[in-house]
């Protein structure tokens, strides 16, 4: 009917009124889209860093995190290594009850053909039985004995030009000289950063550094994932001066550092959205004010109730669609911007160059790090459900908020509303 | 004799200001013939509005009936009032009343519109009957780009979309200038000659006047001369 005309002519009428009730609209959707947009991103994320974690239920590392704090090149130059373990705690923790395998790992902060990246030096066998071991997409993982080989990122395949079956130059520090290894193997984690590491057997791990005997973590599988935080506890009180961190624990951390953010966001959202209504409203009943005699007009041509509901309705309900249009491209360009500022602000923390953030690193060595650094580094997934989400909240705010208003002028009395100057 | 269009029987409306009672109209009786054109006079105050709003179901009376085309309007719901308000009567207010943000032709489809008319079947209409008026080459203009005695005429084409039984006006010149009043009236003469249209005109306007067939005075909510 003429409902729609109608309804567009009249906020086009009241220009700047539309685009200010509109804009109250805006924020909030544009809040609930970066909301979903983030959410979204993490859960894909979380999906990779579950895949990463996979294996290993428990890291065991020494309780004082770095050999030589802010040795070397300082804080983003050459990172300090982290602080050794002693071999024979490995045997001491498979000891432990309920501690299915362990997988003794050394890792250090080494350079790959000139290349800053981090390297870890472990047991093939020990760790594919405690950790699933990697995802392999190009040739195969390091073999029992296998001196002299390296396997590698593919982002950091990709970053140094290199393909499966070249040697590089390994050494520990900045050295540019150092050991040749051949590339056997090409791992993806789904996450650029962590692909910028390189493994290698723990022997030839600890013969570059020449620490023979000595380990930086030790990767602990658990009989039953139900018992991960009593044999956690229990490693803790038999080894002494040991640090013990569950992933799954960081990954419970994380989701609720998560869901915390996701609230957060949500009420803002929400709240914004709620505000938002109230100027539609408040909008809707001025209009109606407005335009009480032409309402009185129209019933007394024969409009029924439902007739001037409707026009109403369909007013707020194109307010409510301009709002959520306009609130998902906002968002949508927020969305692109916020991994920007935050990658900005993180740098430290989530550097592609295989640096791990001292932070987080201090925090939780190990691959805790990891996780702590996967949140900073959330993008935001812009999905086509996320857009029909927000489209249609912005809908349904406008169409509820329009209800009120639109029911008042349908009952309104021919005569009086005629009478209304 | 023709048949009877309206028949208002003992007709009393009575607004409750505050606490005090103010009677509108008072055993009113009131008939009108198919055809007529009737006028309705009186000094302000006196109910006229009041018995062209019960007649047109606007407004309900406080006692008695009143039938239109044979059907008791005061036993309509609300529902069924906005019906009869659709299809059997047409209004003209004095200021116009035309919908600001529609062109003249929008603003005829108004009634077509409601009553489901398809567009194209509403626009042909709405077309002819502001040629009926004169103002078809005026049809793509907004209300405010016209002069009063135009909108005036698209009122009179808006009252008409749906063939009403009865075209109720409430002082439909009292603004408009003499010329304008004159070319109104032309029209109501003309549609009532040539379609037998009924017309209900409140006035105070002379010219209006001269053009009844029958007038009526109401002083005091009665009905005083015939």
């Amino acid at each position: 009917m003429f409902s729609w005309s109608l309804a567009v002519r009249n906020l086009k009428r009241r220009r700047l009124r539309t685009a200010l009730t509109a804009s109250g609209i805006v924020v909030g959707i544009s809040m609930m889209f970066i909301l979903l947009s983030l959410v979204s991103g993490m859960e894909t994320q979380a999906r990779s860093l579950a895949r990463a974690l996979g294996g290993a239920d428990i890291t065991v590392s020494n309780s004082t995190s770095f050999r030589d704090r802010m040795g070397g090149g300082g804080f983003f130059g050459a990172l300090p290594s982290p602080s050794t373990l002693d071999a024979s705690i490995a045997e001491t923790i498979s000891g432990i009850p309920g501690v299915y395998a362990v997988s003794p790992q050394f890792s250090l902060s080494g350079s790959i053909n000139g290349r800053r990246v981090t390297v870890y030096g472990v047991e093939p066998a020990s760790y594919e039985i405690v950790t699933g071991g990697l995802n392999i997409v190009e040739g195969r993982f390091l073999s029992e004995n296998g001196d002299g080989e390296i396997v590698m990122g593919k982002a950091l395949m990709d970053f140094l030009n290199l393909t499966l079956g070249q040697t590089v130059s390994l050494s520990a520090g900045q050295e540019e000289e150092g050991r040749i290894f051949t590339v056997v193997g090409v791992f993806e984690t789904g996450m650029i950063f962590q692909e910028y590491a390189g493994y290698v057997t723990l022997a030839d791990a600890q013969n570059i550094t020449g620490e023979h005997g000595l380990l930086t973590q030790i990767l602990v599988k658990c009989e039953d994932p139900s018992i991960v935080s009593d044999v956690a506890s229990l490693i803790s009180s038999t080894v002494p001066d040991v640090r013990v961190t569950t992933p799954t624990a960081t990954i419970q951390q994380a989701s609720q550092m998560l869901n915390t953010l996701t609230m957060f966001f949500a009420t803002i959202g929400l709240v914004a959205l709620f505000a938002g209504s109230f100027g539609v409203i408040n909008t809707m009943i001025m209009s109606i004010t407005e335009r009480t005699r032409e309402i009185g007009v129209l019933k007394a041509i024969g409009a029924k109730n439902h007739d001037i509901m409707k026009i109403f309705l369909v007013e707020s309900l194109l307010i409510g669609l301009i709002g959520g249009g306009v609130g998902v491209a906002v968002g949508s360009i927020l969305a692109y911007v916020f991994p920007m500022l935050t990658s900005g602000l993180f740098a430290a923390g989530a550097s592609p160059f295989g640096m791990r953030n001292p932070f987080s690193s201090a925090v939780n060595p190990g691959l805790g790090g990891r996780a702590a650094s996967t949140i900073m580094f959330a993008t935001p997934a812009i999905t086509p459900l996320n857009i029909a989400i927000c489209f249609s909240l912005g809908a349904l705010v406008g169409i509820l908020a329009g209800l009120y208003p639109a029911w008042r002028a349908s009952r309104m009395k021919p005569v009086e509303a005629l009478r209304h100057v | 004799m023709s048949k009877l269009i309206v028949r208002a029987i003992d007709l009393s409306k009575v607004y409750r200001r505050g606490k005090v009672n103010v009677p509108a109209l008072n055993n009113v009786n009131l008939q009108v013939s198919s055809g007529e054109i009737v006028g309705i006079m009186g000094p302000s105050g006196s109910g006229k509005t009041t018995l062209l709003n019960i007649i047109g179901g606007l407004d309900k009376p406080t006692l008695g009936k009143i039938f239109v085309d044979g059907v008791d309007i005061t036993s309509l719901n609300e529902k069924d009032l906005a019906d009869y308000r659709l299809k059997k009567v047409g209004f003209v207010f004095q200021f116009y009343n035309l919908i600001p943000i529609l062109t003249a032709l929008e603003n005829v489809e108004i009634p077509l519109a409601l009553m489901g008319a398809p567009k194209d079947e509403r626009r042909e209409r709405a077309l002819n009957l502001l040629r009926m008026v004169g103002l078809e080459n005026r049809a793509d203009h907004k209300p405010d780009e016209l002069s009063g005695g135009e909108q005036q005429r698209v009122a009179i084409a808006r009252a008409l979309a749906n063939n009403p039984s009865i075209v109720l006006a409430d002082e439909p010149t009292g603004d408009l200038d003499s010329k304008s009043a004159m070319a109104f009236m032309k029209i109501v003469r003309d549609l009532n000659r040539r379609n037998d249209q009924t017309f209900i005109i409140v006035t105070h306007d002379p010219l209006v006047v001269e053009q009844c067939t029958k007038i009526y005075t109401i002083r005091d909510g009665r009905i005083e001369s015939a």
